[in-house]
C-alpha cells in the first residue's frame, strides 16, 4: 500500500513542481522511464510471486535506469544512438511483456 | 545475479543458459529475486533496523520513479505544441514568400509594360513594329488570335472496389512527355505562340516533372491542363492527324484520360517573363555585328533575344 502511495505522490510531486530538465538529458528520459518501467513490472511481478525484495528492487531500478542511459549515451557517441536504443528497449520490452504475462496469470488465473 | 541457483548442486553451476533471447523470453525476471528468497529461507533474511531502511529506500526509489513519469510525461506534452509552432512558422513563412514572390512578379510585369510603352514612344513606326512582332515570336509579347485549346486531364484514380484505397499505378494520368508532345506536335502544326495553363512556351521553355507534379518553365502546373496555341487555319486539322493526338486519342479510350481539341477564336497568351540571358550579351557596337552593317546607327538591344528564337524555331 505505501509504495503505490509513494508512487502516487511522486506523480504529483513532479506535476506540482514542474521541474525543467537539462537539455542533455531529454534524449534519455524515454529510455529512463522503459528501463524504470522493467524494474517495476519485475518488482511487481516478484511481490506476487512472493519472493520481493527490497534491496534487490532498489539496485535493479537505479542500475537499469543507469545501464540504459549510458548505452544510449554511448550509442549517441559511436553515431549508433538510434540502433542502440531501439535494441535497449526490445530487450526491455521483452521483459515487460514476461513479466507482465506472470502478473495476469497471477491475477486473473489466465 | 551469478549466485548458485540450487546450492546443493555445484556441478550444475557450469551449465550455461541456451543463449541469451530464449533466457530472456522463458524467465524474464531477475534471477536477483529468487536469489534473495532462498537466502531468506536459508535464514540469513535481513531483520530490524536494517530491514526498515530498506523499506524506506524502496519507497523513495517508487516516489522517484513516480518522478520521473511526471516529467517524462510532461516533458513530451510540452515538446508537443513546440513542433505544431515551428511547423505552423515554416508554413507562414511559405505563403509570406509566396506572396511576395507573387507582388515582385505583378511589379515585373508593370515595369515591363511600362518599358515597352516608353520604348514604343521612342522607336519609329516601323521599327516599334518590328520589335513587337520579334517579341511575338519568341513569346515575350502579349499576343492574340484565332486558334485551338488542347484540354488534357487525368483519368480518375481507380478506386479499389473493396479497401477504397487509390491505386498508385494510373495509367490514364497526364505525363510531361504528353505535354512535350502535344506541343512540340502544336509547334509542326504550325503554330505561333503555345501557353500551357497561362504559361507562355518561349524557346527556352521547360516541360518537365518533378514527382507528381509537372513543372512548366520551373512553375508547377496542376490538371486539367490547357494547351493554347495560336496559329493558322489548318493548324487544328493538322494537330489531329499528329502522332500525338493519335497516341493521346487511343491513351483517352484505353485508360480514360480526357483529351479535347477545340478550335477557339480570339485567343488571348500573355507573355512569357523576360529570360535571363547569362551567356548572350548584346554587342556594344553596331559595325561589329554582321548583320548591323546595312541597318540604322541605333543599337539593338534585342539582337541576344532574336538570336535564340531563330535557334528554336
Amino acid at each position: 500500500m505505501i509504495p503505490v502511495l509513494a508512487l502516487i505522490v511522486g506523480v504529483g510531486l513532479g506535476v506540482w513542481l514542474d521541474p525543467t530538465v537539462p537539455p542533455a538529458l531529454l534524449p534519455y528520459l524515454p529510455i529512463a522511464v522503459v528501463a524504470a518501467l522493467d524494474a517495476v513490472f519485475g518488482g511487481v511481478r516478484a511481490k506476487l510471486d512472493g519472493i520481493f525484495d527490497d534491496k534487490q528492487f532498489v539496485v535493479s531500478f537505479i542500475s537499469n535506469v543507469l545501464v540504459a542511459g549510458i548505452i544510449v549515451y554511448l550509442g549517441d557517441q559511436l553515431g549508433v544512438g538510434g540502433q542502440l536504443s531501439t535494441g535497449v528497449v526490445v530487450v526491455l520490452g521483452v521483459r515487460i511483456f514476461g513479466n507482465v504475462a506472470a502478473i495476469r496469470r497471477h491475477l486473473f488465473r489466465a | 545475479m551469478t549466485a548458485p541457483r540450487s546450492p546443493g548442486a555445484p556441478a550444475r553451476d557450469r551449465t550455461f543458459a541456451p543463449d541469451f533471447l530464449t533466457e530472456l523470453f522463458r524467465n524474464p525476471l531477475d534471477p536477483g529475486y529468487a536469489d534473495a528468497a532462498a537466502r531468506r529461507r536459508s535464514g540469513a533474511a535481513v531483520t530490524g533496523w536494517r530491514r526498515d531502511a530498506l523499506r524506506t529506500v524502496t519507497v523513495v526509489t517508487l516516489l522517484a520513479l513516480g518522478f520521473l513519469l511526471a516529467i517524462a510525461y510532461r516533458q513530451t506534452m510540452e515538446d508537443e505544441p513546440n513542433r505544431a509552432q515551428a511547423r505552423a512558422g515554416l508554413v507562414a513563412q511559405i505563403k509570406q514568400r509566396e506572396a511576395e514572390t507573387d507582388q515582385l512578379t505583378h511589379q515585373a510585369d508593370r515595369l515591363r509594360a511600362e518599358v515597352a510603352k516608353q520604348r514604343d514612344a521612342a522607336l519609329t513606326g516601323s521599327d516599334a513594329a518590328r520589335l513587337r512582332d520579334l517579341e511575338a515570336a519568341t513569346g515575350l509579347g502579349r499576343v492574340r488570335g484565332d486558334g485551338v485549346v488542347v484540354r488534357v486531364a487525368d483519368a480518375p484514380a481507380k478506386a479499389d472496389a473493396v479497401t477504397g484505397a487509390r491505386s498508385g499505378d494510373n495509367l490514364g494520368r497526364v505525363l510531361d512527355s504528353d505535354l512535350q508532345n502535344i506541343a512540340n506536335a502544336l509547334w509542326s502544326s504550325g503554330a505561333e505562340a503555345i501557353s500551357i495553363n497561362g504559361q507562355r512556351l518561349t524557346a527556352t521553355s521547360t516541360i518537365r516533372a518533378a514527382g507528381e507534379a509537372i513543372l512548366v518553365d520551373f512553375r508547377p502546373v496542376t490538371g486539367p491542363y490547357e494547351v493554347s496555341a495560336i496559329g493558322p487555319g489548318g493548324m487544328e486539322k493538322a494537330f489531329r492527324a499528329s502522332a500525338a493526338a493519335r497516341l493521346l486519342t487511343s491513351v483517352a479510350s484505353e485508360h480514360g484520360m480526357s483529351f479535347g481539341v477545340r478550335g477557339v477564336d480570339d485567343l488571348t497568351l500573355p507573355a512569357a517573363a523576360a529570360p535571363q540571358l547569362n551567356y548572350a550579351k548584346p554587342v556594344p557596337q553596331p559595325s561589329g555585328s554582321p548583320s548591323g552593317a546595312g541597318r540604322s546607327s541605333s543599337p539593338q538591344p534585342s539582337g541576344a533575344g532574336r538570336q535564340s528564337s531563330g535557334g528554336g524555331r
